[in-house]
């Protein structure tokens, strides 16, 4: 059955969700404890000049998540390359509009 | 429906994988993230035709990004694609995940733009997780969950002698 996965699969998944979680969550709660700001912004005054900045670059945190990404694309591109989907399968009870 | 103690109103109202709620709710997301992207692109077409040139000036400007040169040097080297292509691909990818046909590959094709629109696009003042990622993730969702068999186009192409006699198709259709 196709839809068990193997050790590559759960090593795919378990990289791709841990890079992604680290970005979104890890990272954003070490961002959240450092203080002002919050966000992944910098924080200005009413002047618009930049009196704080994020604990870490936004570039790291969607760098990570956009590895994330690449790691489900890769793990994809493996899955059609090397698992045979089943000869056939049961669409009939969704159809068209 | 069998009675779940795990989740008590499955027998009334549960969101099973294979069952028809699951079905409509995919189906009807699948045509709302098209049209988001359809309108996006016939309205540039209406407005400009296949020349959208702020496209070409948008990644040219992409400096610090994540992505690091790679939109820059797209700006600056493949605006013959870039300006007629944003219009025309999100036209295409909104229309094919409306029909349901060739979801995955058009899906793939919006996480491509939602990557670019995502890390370009705000300067994250709403933070990391803004709308831009959440549509993002939308077409990593169409991806997944094969969302053109539901309702969709593809649940007939599949069905076709061509993609049964080259099943792998399946990776692009769904």
């Amino acid at each position: 059955m196709t839809q068990q996965f193997d050790i590559v699969d759960k090593v795919a998944l378990a990289v791709s969700a841990a890079l992604m979680l680290l970005g979104v969550v890890i990272l954003g709660l070490i961002e959240v404890l450092a203080g002002q700001p919050y966000g992944a912004a910098p924080l200005t005054n009413e002047a618009g000049d930049v009196i704080a900045t994020p604990a870490i670059d936004p570039v790291v945190r969607t760098g990570l998540v956009i590895l994330g990404l690449v790691v489900l694309l890769m793990w994809g591109v493996y899955r059609a390359i090397t698992v045979d989907p089943p000869a056939d399968r049961t669409t009939t009870e969704v159809t068209a509009d | 429906m069998a009675y779940s103690e795990t989740n008590p109103l499955a027998e009334n109202f549960g969101f099973d994988v294979g069952g028809p709620i699951a079905a409509y709710w995919i189906a009807l997301l699948r045509v709302i993230t098209g049209w988001w992207f359809f309108h996006a692109g016939v309205t540039k077409i209406i407005e400009g035709g296949l020349n959208f040139t702020y496209g070409v000036m948008y990644m040219q400007e992409m400096t610090g990004t994540a992505l690091g040169p790679i939109p820059v040097w797209m700006g600056n080297n493949l605006g013959w694609l870039i300006a007629p292509g944003v219009p025309l691909f999100e036209t295409l990818i909104g229309l094919a995940l409306i029909a349901g046909a060739f979801v995955r590959l058009a899906a793939f094709g919006g996480t491509i733009f939602m990557t670019l629109f995502w890390i370009g696009n705000a300067g994250f003042g709403h933070g990391v997780v803004n709308s831009d990622f959440m549509g993002l993730l939308l077409f990593v969702t169409m991806i997944f969950l094969g969302a053109g068999r539901y309702y969709g186009l593809d649940g007939i192409i599949e069905k076709l002698g061509f993609v049964k006699a080259n099943p792998k198709l399946r990776y692009l259709l769904g």
